[in-house]
């Protein structure tokens, strides 16, 4: 039996790597997973990166930021398994809601729901009022990137007619309160949360701007991977196994009820239940924002690291202007997910979603990821 | 940097007490403005007076999460050492990132190729940020301060806990001392010495026969 160190942040899409660990399908592969709750996605990589975490729960771009070295120092990170695809939502204050509501239009769809933020940008600054506070939990993120585009869909430039800030998720609904931001983009279930709490309306779900957003991913160093490539298969097994188990909905009880104890995310199992359906309030006791793609743990091949997923996250990082852009480091950042390792390991699976760099957004705003490279390879 | 010590005298890395600090390095570093994010009020108050004895006057501390980042903006400071277990990291690492207001990192834990502070200030569980303009040798004995001042109340904290237990342990092999002088009409010494004999026969801990008695009479009762 060999034990491995795995860092997770409180969120729903740790529910692959926990069932790993504690439904015996990491022991299955001769594996004892022990779990970190970990407070940061800065400690995260750290701990990867000095060895006292194997591996991790991670954000993709934060994977691929750490190993361009982007922000920070240089840590060579491996991706060899998606955890999910998918699962974010955008939630905005319930006051700069109501105005939203009162401009004339659709809320209940992502375009009509972004012009009329976009309306009330213009408003605020008509009225020289200050700018809009808007929260992400990390910036390297999809979550950074998805409010990007919600905000472009407004009409609104993201990188001047509001502030942008970094907030650690269970401090969102709190910090919503006290008026220090306006908005934010975040996984489940802390949306949920800021809705229940009744300090904020969820705009629009992540699956409502792109079809298919690469979310959370095991990441591991390269050391490790180099080291022990028989190991790492087996791990991939494991998360594949858990990952199917996740996927069934005749196991969303218990796996809701397993993410609820105080070890794991320490939240109440209803409101897990509910993002693992995909069906969120969007106001306390109000109308269901659904999708049937909110949150994908396994169906259609979301398991396996694709490239061309990597290659749109780093286009969205240059795009955010966190990076200036090299083909070189296009070609580095596809090598940091590796679908070789997948293969290996689970063997070939049917992927159904589309290659996200022909995804348009509701909004129309194509991108065309591909095209950064110029020779097509 | 090194310290002006008799050779063969002083081990690498210790100061004679009768050796006055060597005032013209430190007096660089004086005016070096540095932020301690910690929730622990004992460890920032540890590592504060620390860093002041380290010969740094300028530092500050930062309690509260609530609009941290105006906070940190209003100090404007060279270094910002944090706990790694604080959730702020994030926030602080992104106003590097993205602030135009703020001067950039040069770097965190001083330098990338110095692994060997970024594993110590890691397992130390101290992270820093360091902002730009500063020189790698006046930052490390910052760090290095810190690093042995988080271990230092690491090492108070598991001391007050072994206490603590020792304490209960005390309290539950008097309880088995009672039950045992009261049921075989021994005396204390008796009663230990009987505890002892069965702990090394069964090769346990005295405070685990202790506890199997309590339990026992307990069910017996």
């Amino acid at each position: 039996m060999r034990r491995l160190a795995m860092g997770f942040i409180p969120l729903t899409d740790a529910a692959v790597l926990i069932a790993a660990a504690e439904r015996g399908f990491a022991m299955a592969e001769g594996i004892e997973i022990e779990l970190h709750k970990e407070v940061s996605w800065a400690n995260i990589r750290d701990k990867v990166n000095v060895g006292l975490l194997d591996g991790a729960h991670m954000l993709g771009p934060l994977a691929i930021a750490s190993s361009l070295g982007l922000g920070h120092v240089r840590v060579p990170l491996v991706v060899p398994f998606a955890l999910n695809l998918n699962g974010s939502a955008v939630t905005i204050d319930k006051h700069v809601y109501a105005a939203m509501a009162e401009v004339g239009e659709d809320l209940a769809t992502a375009l009509g729901a972004a012009q009329a933020l976009g309306k009330v940008v213009r408003q605020r600054k008509a009225e020289g009022r200050d700018p809009l506070t808007f929260a992400s939990v990390y910036a390297f993120s999809t979550h950074t990137y998805l409010l990007r585009h919600f905000l472009t869909g407004g009409g609104i430039d993201p990188d001047r007619d509001v502030r942008f800030v970094v907030v650690p998720p269970p401090f969102m609904a709190e910090s919503l309160r006290g008026g220090l931001i306006h908005g934010f983009s975040v996984g489940s279930p802390w949306n949920s949360v800021a809705v229940d709490a009744d300090v904020g309306r969820i705009a629009v779900l992540g699956a409502e701007i792109f079809g298919w957003v690469p979310e959370k991913v095991l990441g591991v160093h390269a050391r490790f991977a180099n080291a022990e490539p028989e190991l790492l298969h087996r791990l991939v097994r494991a998360l594949y196994a858990a990952a199917r188990w996740c996927e069934d909905p005749a196991n969303h009880d218990d796996l809701a009820r397993l993410l609820s104890e105080p070890r794991h995310l320490n939240l109440p199992a209803d409101v897990l239940k509910r993002t693992l359906d995909g069906r969120l309030h969007s106001a306390p006791g109000g109308r269901l924002r659904a999708h049937p793609d909110y949150l994908v743990l396994n169906r259609d091949g979301a398991n396996r690291p694709e490239r061309d997923h990597a290659l749109w996250m780093y286009a969205q990082i240059v795009a955010a202007g966190q990076g200036e852009f090299a083909a070189d480091a296009a070609r580095e950042a596809m090598g940091v997910y590796r679908p070789d390792i997948f293969d290996a390991a689970v063997g070939p699976v049917a992927v159904k979603h589309p290659e996200p760099d022909c995804v348009a957004t509701q909004f129309g705003a194509v991108f065309d990821a591909r095209a950064f490279l110029g020779d097509g390879s | 940097m090194t310290l002006p010590v008799p050779a063969g005298e002083v081990r690498r890395g210790s100061v004679p007490p009768h050796l006055p600090m060597p005032r013209t390095l430190m007096a660089n570093d004086l005016s070096l403005r540095i932020v301690i994010v910690d929730e622990s009020p004992v460890r920032a108050a540890i590592l504060e007076e620390g860093l002041k004895e380290a010969g740094f006057l300028n530092v500050l501390r930062i309690t509260g999460r609530t609009n941290l980042l105006e906070r940190i903006y209003a100090i404007d400071p060279d270094v910002i050492l944090i706990d790694l277990e604080d959730p702020s990291r994030d926030t602080i690492e992104q106003m590097f990132q993205v602030s135009r207001e703020v001067k950039r990192p040069i770097a965190m834990f001083v330098d990338q190729t110095d692994s060997k502070t970024i594993e110590d200030a890691i397992e130390a569980g101290v992270a820093s940020y360091v902002v730009d303009g500063l020189r790698k040798d006046r930052v490390k004995p910052i760090l290095e301060t810190t690093i042995s001042r988080f271990r230092a109340f690491a090492r108070l904290k598991a001391e007050l806990e072994e206490a603590k237990n020792q304490l209960e342990e005390r309290k539950v092999v008097d309880r088995a001392k009672t039950i045992l002088m009261k049921m075989k009409g021994i005396d204390e010494e008796a009663a230990y010495g009987l505890l002892r004999r069965t702990a090394m026969n069964e090769k346990k801990r005295i405070a685990d026969i202790a506890q199997s008695i309590i339990t026992a009479a307990e069910l017996l009762r």
